[in-house]
């Protein structure tokens, strides 16, 4: 018998002993207690749009383990966006595509079409195991404004490998959209003032598939690897954006016969395909903790981007955290952005003057400052963000030449986070 | 389930009168509780003093045998069904079954069958050779299929963490307030403790060992503890007079009978309160050997014959 006379099994039952209690600190997994998060975004771009967006979520953990989280976004939108025309000598009278109003833009500035809408996103997680080793999380979202409504679904399978030191997960997501233009669906590519129908509804479909792998490097370090691939198909084409035609010789917005202004509907593929490949690093210094990431995102329009985003949790004495924050965002134009379309008889398969596919370079850099609170944390997170991009192209004509043909986005970003435990 | 935030008045927080620690009290695992927090921030002490009653209530809940539905329950009514167990369950079945080897089968998880027939209430008189025959065929981590996570639990048999889970939530109690605090703190589980380290002053924490026959009125000794988990096994008043023979309360899984001779109470420091409860356990088994075995361990113990 092991027990019986002098011999110490101490060091047998103090290694026992170490592997029970390595095992890391479990959350309280109280099926009556709510995880809630609550938060209050405030986005602000300079003489363009404001959001304000109050968000919540609550989490909770069934008896089984099972995780379910409730989600609510309720965003309102003010504010004025670019329609795609460009700033021309004279003054622009645009008509909304109801036919009912109208707006004007003084010559030399940039045209802003009026924005007010409100979206009201709902969703809810569904994180269960199915074995030891591996769990699945269920997504579904239903996120509506005034002329769009999208569904959406999503699954991801997460399997952990070598004592859990590996991860790896693979995902797929179903988005169903329905676009119900104000004044109906344009015709791509055809001029504001030719009076044909415009149609109805139109839909859209997303594919997402992911596979991500997330290692822990040791006990300070983990990193993260995940590349996704997104197939879309429908109308892709935004029914509010247009295009200016403009003069081949003066660079003048070109006018028809009874002086009005001709502008085009944009039109774009009804498909993208698109890839991104993610990267990213987390290390614990002492106490400090450092967020390193890069996504390469290139897709069948022409647009290649990359984003590299640098986060350093910074501890304070008091408990609390201070945590800057900068990313740089650069990105290709679409083979199809066009500033604006020269008026020589000749149009383009697709064509868009949307800001957003043209060529850019982003740089935002904030700040956040964090409370833990004894049930949760309370944060506050300031950011500014410039989007710059070619303002004066080489392939300007005429007096294009004299203004600013893609104007600085500058935007003012204050989130409120408040985290607790009901 | 107990709820932590709603019912605050399950626990309360009180300041020493020396004014230099904070102690938090609630019930747990049918025992008093209380945790000592040397500081001056209330608000820091009640978190802390939360969160470990909310890890002891988990625990409770998770691995007790008395509460039904709960993964033990569902274990104990497999009916030889193999059942998957989650990480942490695994973990501690793992350390039961090395238990069971260091203790050469003494310590066995299975053999809680054997409290059913015998009762130390007063009066109650020694079930007959027959029910403990019957008893032990019931018994035996070995007959057992655990092939981690996968346990299989032969129809009649059943598994009792009770040996190990008060021992256990006092050492993950420790380490949450390990994370929560500076301070130096004690945890104490009904009698089941963790010291982290020395007071401000530099000086231990005093630690009382009552009689093992009055609890709470008589002291047979003072432990002055800088660092480690103590454990007591034992309990005077749980014995069986019967017939002029003395039955105590530490039951042989081998032979179906209380162990013969053994200490009054015996009591145990290690680093962890999980091994002193372990050792202290082994050592009531050892019967009158149970100083010899102590010695051998190389352990601070205290036994009271």
């Amino acid at each position: 018998m092991q027990l019986t006379g002098k011999k110490s099994i101490r060091a047998a039952l103090a290694a026992a002993t170490c592997t029970v209690l390595s095992q890391p600190l479990q959350a309280s997994q109280n099926s009556d207690e709510w995880d809630v998060k609550s938060g209050l975004l405030y986005y602000s771009e300079a003489d363009r749009v404001t959001v304000i967006a109050p968000t919540v979520s609550a989490g909770t953990t069934t008896e089984s383990g099972d995780i379910f989280t409730l989600r609510a976004i309720y965003d309102s939108l003010t504010g004025a966006s670019p329609n795609g025309a460009t700033p021309t000598n004279t003054t622009q009278t645009f008509t909304s595509p109801s036919g009912e109003s109208s707006y004007t833009t003084q010559a030399g500035d940039t045209p802003l079409r009026d924005l007010t809408d409100t979206r009201v996103v709902l969703g809810i997680d569904w994180e269960s195991e199915l074995s030891r080793l591996m769990r699945h999380t269920l997504t579904a979202n239903i996120s509506s404004e005034r002329d769009y409504l999208s569904l959406g679904v999503s699954d991801t399978l997460q399997r952990d490998f070598h004592n859990r030191q590996t991860t790896v997960s693979a995902g797929i997501g179903l988005t169903m959209d329905t676009i119900s233009p104000e004044g109906g669906t344009p015709v791509g590519l055809q001029l504001l003032t030719a009076s044909s129908e415009a149609g109805g509804d139109e839909q859209k479909s997303s594919l997402d598939l992911l596979l991500g792998i997330t290692r822990i490097l040791n006990r300070h370090t983990l990193t993260q690897v995940n590349f996704s691939h997104t197939y879309s198909t429908g109308c892709l084409t935004d029914p509010y954006k247009i295009l200016s035609m403009i003069d081949p010789t003066t660079g003048e917005t070109v006018q028809n016969i009874s002086g009005e202004f001709l502008y085009r509907h944009e039109k774009r593929p009804d498909t993208r395909t698109s890839d991104s490949l993610y990267w990213k690093l987390q290390h614990q210094l002492t106490q400090d903790v450092v967020y390193l990431s890069y996504r390469y995102f290139q897709d069948d329009w022409g647009i290649r981007s990359h984003t590299m985003d640098l986060k350093y949790r910074y501890e304070l004495q008091s408990g609390n955290y201070l945590q800057p924050h900068y990313r740089y965002y650069q990105q290709t134009a679409a083979d199809f952005y066009h500033h604006s379309l020269v008026d020589d008889g000749a149009l383009p398969d697709y064509a868009s003057a949307d800001l957003r596919l043209g060529e850019m370079t982003g740089n935002t850099v904030g700040l956040k400052f964090g409370i833990p609170l004894s049930d949760g944390e309370f944060n506050i997170r300031f950011e500014k963000m410039v989007q710059t991009g070619e303002s004066h192209p080489a392939d300007a004509i005429g007096v294009q030449r004299n203004y600013d043909l893609y104007p600085t986005l500058d935007a003012t970003i204050v989130q409120i986070g408040y985290r607790t435990v009901f | 389930m107990l709820h932590l935030l709603c019912v605050p008045m399950d626990i309360s927080i009180e300041h020493s009168p020396c004014r230099s620690y904070w102690t938090g009290r609630f019930n747990a695992m049918a025992s008093p509780c209380e945790i000592l927090v040397e500081t001056q921030d209330r608000e820091g002490a009640q978190h802390i003093v939360r969160q470990l009653a909310a890890e002891a209530w988990r625990i409770e809940e998770k691995f007790s045998r008395y509460r039904q539905n709960n993964l033990i329950d569902r274990i104990n009514h497999s009916r030889g069904q193999p059942m998957e167990v989650d990480e942490e369950t695994t973990l501690l079945i793992n350390y039961a079954a090395q238990c069971f080897q260091l203790s050469d089968g003494l310590f066995d998880i299975t053999a809680g069958a054997l409290r059913r027939i015998w009762s130390f209430q007063p009066g109650a008189i020694p079930p007959d050779e027959e029910k403990v025959q019957e008893c032990l065929s019931h018994i035996g981590w070995s007959r057992v299929n655990w092939e981690p996570p996968t346990l299989s639990l032969p129809q009649g048999m059943e598994i009792d963490l009770g040996g190990i889970g008060k021992e256990y939530a006092v050492d993950k109690a420790a380490q949450l307030a390990n994370q929560a605090t500076e301070a130096s703190f004690v945890i104490n589980f009904g009698g089941d403790l963790f010291v982290n380290k020395p007071r401000r002053n530099g000086k231990p924490w005093v630690i009382a060992v009552d009689d093992p026959s009055a609890t709470g009125v008589q002291q047979v000794g003072q432990l002055a503890v800088t660092h480690g988990g103590i454990a007591t096994s034992g309990d005077a008043r749980r014995f069986l007079q019967y017939k002029g023979k003395r039955y105590s309360h530490i039951l042989n899984p081998h032979t179906g009978y209380p162990v013969v001779n053994p200490p009054r109470s015996v009591t145990v420091l290690t680093d962890t309160c999980m091994e002193a409860g372990m050792l202290a356990s082994f050592a009531m088994l050892q019967g009158p050997n149970a100083r010899q075995f102590l010695e051998a361990q190389a352990v601070p113990f205290w036994i009271v014959d």
